[in-house]
């Protein structure tokens, strides 16, 4: 069945499981539902299933606007908004998928503990789009990937099985790890519905170290003097060039920047400062120092479509290489744009080698990228991990072991129900 | 089980030296560091990936079970064969392939033993951080399949935080690879999925593991408390200071009187309990934090806190730690050891409810564990040669873990399922749950040819494809 020939019944079958102000129907066809529990998610699943109907979970939409979902029905997780448990002392929580990264951050502020995602646009992305997406911000460096702090996670699969992996305790290995399974799987294999997630404690004070250079070969060198010291700072992000003026219009030089964000008491800080020597141009705390990470964390997200509540850089292209590896991909990627004359701006959190691109200029969009992969994937092979923030299929290179993530798509949504992204 | 012809023709894939089939030679491998007991029908050596994808092919073909078994130091019976079927030992498959300094990776066959790997990369400043208490032994095969843990987990994370590729011979046959040496996937994470799976998804012949840069400085803190509940109490409150010690554990005064008499690490003989503490970092940020311990401990009513001089006081230190269990072996024939996870809140609680099921046993249970992710272990010494004595342990260790449960936590922490706590996994997961973890092996391992009996409950409805346990020994066991 298409998106437009879902007819009025359905819309009123779905009522009847979620309440009649929880479905509409889509302008651009299709019906829009927001169940308000577990339950109702399972109920609205094993409907779709019956009817061989398409849905896409949706949570803050801020990689894909819920405009280009082409399903008969978007699910929208933005009700599943209930604290499971909160545990301060144990330093774990767990919420209803729909919360938001920005809510559970301030949850937990209030005991000087912190949520360690720190994904683009907190105040819309969802702990479920988090956790479908593993979409990462520069905390990524200090505090590891959301695979590393979720420890359980509530789900319903694409065949309407309501389900569980994990639990609540910080270290459990009983049952398959399921929460790996599902983070950064894009809403195909199941709908999450709630999580738990370790918490660390609110760093007490920070500091920002800018250090800048005029190559990317200079910035990286000063990358495995840090990576090779004692120091171990809570990020560690190179900016480029052209990724500087996005964020900071008034800065017209042409450095790179590696910003070096550090957590401790004054004496470590000092340390910092020892450590890391002359390089250092500049200092930031407080409200100077927010103000760069999140930029820093919004890159490539425009004023507008920040404003419209739109996707937030769709066309960013992240990149997982070598450690060792990134001054080669810089290379080639500057290499590439100077032929196609697009304009390639970046950062990343270089310590683990995780680049997120933007392309402008003369060829931007699905041309310009398509080239600069092509031109990657020629040098790199099987070395780089290409990543598209808001296309259907978010790995243009088809997985070597497509054929096993096949047999789970077939374990977990045998009818191919959920289709927010076409990776088969 | 695997006629004459199957073992013929192993012999033909591994040669006739890395098969054993005598009886007296399978004794060794009838058993791990749990409590039961499984003969397996033969034993084999691959010494490549090839090898274990032509095994795995004959087992598909001709049906009999295949376990994979590292050092055979698991407690939970993962790596004996219940069904009988071929053992796939992996002693010959245990070198360090690669160490890659520059992007902080290593990759190795799953027989290297875990220490070794660090010991072969500390001249670069680097080090595997998982550390199971049995690392000198244990394979890093093993801590895949089992997703192990160990003392340091609790500031570094289990197994499953330091792999980022595998390579894997698929019950089929087929050899995959899952990730690389990249943080992240390219499609869904099965690395991630693959560790701790306990060898039912498919066996792992290659890993890439992550490397870690040592610390500048480790200051190792010995907090000395008059009574257990003391110790228990200190746990959370220097979680509460906003401390996470790279290592917080804690043995009991009975544990640590046993533990000194064998090794001599230095604990105190009169203390209600001991909470060992390491903290690592940066010199500046260590001693802080090694200041900021010391006043909780106080506060939260130690008699002292010591912290070691040196490398030679901390090694010995840990020593009587990860030497433990061995040092409870001189009290009693054997022992039990479960691992239940609570929420660090709930230790007091929980050690209180344990010494109750001492009492109502009338079993010593000795208490060392690691505290601060509230990973317990409690160490319940019997003689296993009075079967009565057996049974009173297993519903002993049932009780514990059920409580652990009730309190919020988990039945395994590090150790894994196994054939073990196969029959507790319905305390923790429903049905449905249980159904979309089978489905999952069931898109692999449909006909349960790798390690069955494991992991999933024989006790609900017989849900597993496999069926019901055709041993004798499992069967007089209800299981």
């Amino acid at each position: 069945m298409t998106a437009t020939s879902v007819s009025l019944d359905i819309a009123r079958d779905l009522r009847s499981i979620c309440g009649p102000a929880n479905v509409a129907e889509r302008p651009v066809g299709g019906i829009y539902v927001c169940p308000n529990s577990a339950e109702e998610v399972a109920a609205a699943l094993a409907f779709a299933n019956q009817h061989h109907l398409t849905v896409a979970p949706a949570g803050g939409s801020t990689e894909r606007t819920a405009a280009e979902l082409r399903t008969d029905i978007v699910l929208h997780t933005g009700r599943l908004t209930e604290i499971e448990h909160y545990d301060h002392g144990d330093l774990t929580v767990g919420v209803g998928a729909g919360i938001t990264i920005a809510q559970l951050g301030q949850m937990v502020d209030a005991d000087r503990l912190m949520f360690a995602g720190d994904p683009p646009v907190p105040e819309r992305c969802t702990v479920g789009g988090l956790l479908a997406t593993a979409a990462h911000g520069p905390m990524r460096h200090g505090y590891g990937g959301v695979r590393d702090y979720c420890i359980g996670v509530r789900f319903v699969t694409g065949d309407a099985r309501r389900a569980k992996g994990g639990g609540r305790v910080v270290k459990n290995v009983a049952g398959y790890d399921l929460m790996k399974l599902l983070i950064g799987s894009y809403g195909t294999l199941a709908v999450i519905t709630s999580a738990s997630f370790k918490l660390f404690p609110a760093p007490r004070q920070t500091k920002t170290f800018l250090a800048e250079f005029a190559t990317a070969k200079d910035a990286l060198q000063f990358r495995d003097r840090i990576l090779r010291s004692p120091l171990s700072p809570i990020c560690l992000e190179l900016v480029s060039p052209g990724a500087r003026k996005l964020m900071r219009p008034e800065m017209t030089d042409d450095a790179w920047v590696i910003c070096v964000r550090a957590a401790g008491s004054d004496a470590v800080l000092a340390r910092y400062r020892q450590e890391l020597g002359s390089a250092i141009t500049r200092e930031l705390e407080a409200d100077a120092e927010q103000r760069m990470w999140r930029a820093i964390q919004n890159f490539g997200c425009s004023e507008e479509a920040l404003a419209a509540n739109d996707a937030c850089a769709p066309d960013l292209v992240c990149l997982s290489v070598w450690p060792r590896d990134v001054q080669d991909v810089i290379d080639t990627l500057l290499k590439q744009s100077a032929l196609t004359g697009a304009d390639v701006s970046l950062i990343g959190r270089v310590g683990g080698g995780l680049l997120l691109v933007r392309v402008a200029g003369k060829e931007p969009g699905a041309a310009g990228i398509q080239k600069l992969m092509i031109a990657l994937e020629r040098v790199f092979g099987d070395k780089i991990v290409l990543k598209l923030r808001g296309a259907v299929n978010p790995w243009p290179t088809p997985p070597t072991n497509l054929a096993s993530m096949r047999a789970i798509k077939q374990a977990l949504d045998p009818n191919n129900t959920l289709r927010g992204r076409e990776i088969f | 089980m695997p006629s004459s012809t199957v073992l013929a023709q192993l012999r033909k894939i591994v040669g006739s030296e890395a098969l054993l089939d005598r009886p007296e030679d399978l004794m060794l491998y009838e058993y791990d560091a749990g409590v039961r007991k499984c003969t397996p029908a033969a034993v084999v050596f691959p010494r490549n990936t090839d090898h274990v994808a032509k095994i795995m092919e004959l087992a598909a073909s001709t049906g009999f079970p295949i376990v994979a078994r590292g050092a055979g130091t698991g407690l939970s019976g993962g790596a004996i064969a219940p069904e009988g079927g071929v053992v796939i030992a992996f002693a010959r498959m245990n070198r360090i392939l690669e160490v890659d300094a520059a992007n902080m990776r290593a990759v190795v066959q799953p027989g290297v033993v875990n220490q070794q790997l660090s010991e072969n990369v500390a001249h670069l400043g680097l080090y595997f951080a998982p550390d199971p208490s049995s690392q000198k032994a244990c394979t890093i095969g093993g801590n895949v399949a089992e997703n192990s843990g160990g003392p340091h987990t609790l500031a570094y994370g289990v197994t499953v935080n330091h792999v980022t590729g595998l390579t894997v011979v698929m019950p089929s046959g087929e050899v995959v690879h899952f990730g690389g040496k990249t943080a992240e996937s390219n499609g869904y994470d099965l690395t991630g999925f693959l560790v701790g799976s306990e060898g039912t998804v498919g066996i792992v012949t290659e890993i890439t593991v992550r490397l870690l840069r040592r610390p500048e400085r480790v200051a190792t803190l010995l907090g000395i408390f008059e009574t257990i509940d003391h110790g228990a109490k200190t746990v959370s409150a220097i979680t509460a200071a906003g401390i996470t010690p790279a290592a917080l554990e804690m043995l009991d005064g009975w544990t640590l009187r046993a533990v000194e008499a064998a090794c001599h690490a230095g604990y105190p003989l009169d203390a209600g309990a001991v909470l060992l503490i390491e903290l690592e970092g940066l010199a500046e940020q260590v001693e802080e934090q090694a200041e900021a311990v010391r006043v909780v401990c106080l506060e939260q009513k130690a008699r002292e806190v010591r912290r070691a001089k040196d490398e030679n006081e901390r090694a010995l230190l840990w020593k009587g730690r990860k030497n433990a269990f061995a040092a409870l072996g001189r009290l009693a024939p054997s022992y039990y050891s479960q691992d239940g996870v609570v929420p660090r809140t709930k230790i007091p609680a929980v050690l209180q409810f344990i010494e109750s099921v001492s009492q109502k046993y009338g079993l010593r249970i000795g208490n060392i564990f690691h505290a601060g992710d509230g990973n317990l272990h409690p160490l319940i010494l019997f003689d296993p040669r009075d079967p009565h004595q057996l049974e009173m342990v297993q519903a002993a260790g049932a009780e514990i873990l059920e409580r652990c449960v009730e309190m919020g936590g988990s039945i395994t922490g590090e150790h894994g399922v196994g054939l073990e706590k196969r029959n507790l996994m319905p305390l923790l997961f429903t049905n449905d749950d249980l159904d979309v973890m089978l489905s999952l092996r069931n898109a692999f391992n449909a006909a349960g040819v790798l390690n069955p009996g494991k992991l999933f409950p024989t006790t609900r409805t017989c849900r597993e494809v496999s069926g019901p346990s055709t041993n004798p020994v499992l069967q007089a066991e209800g299981m």
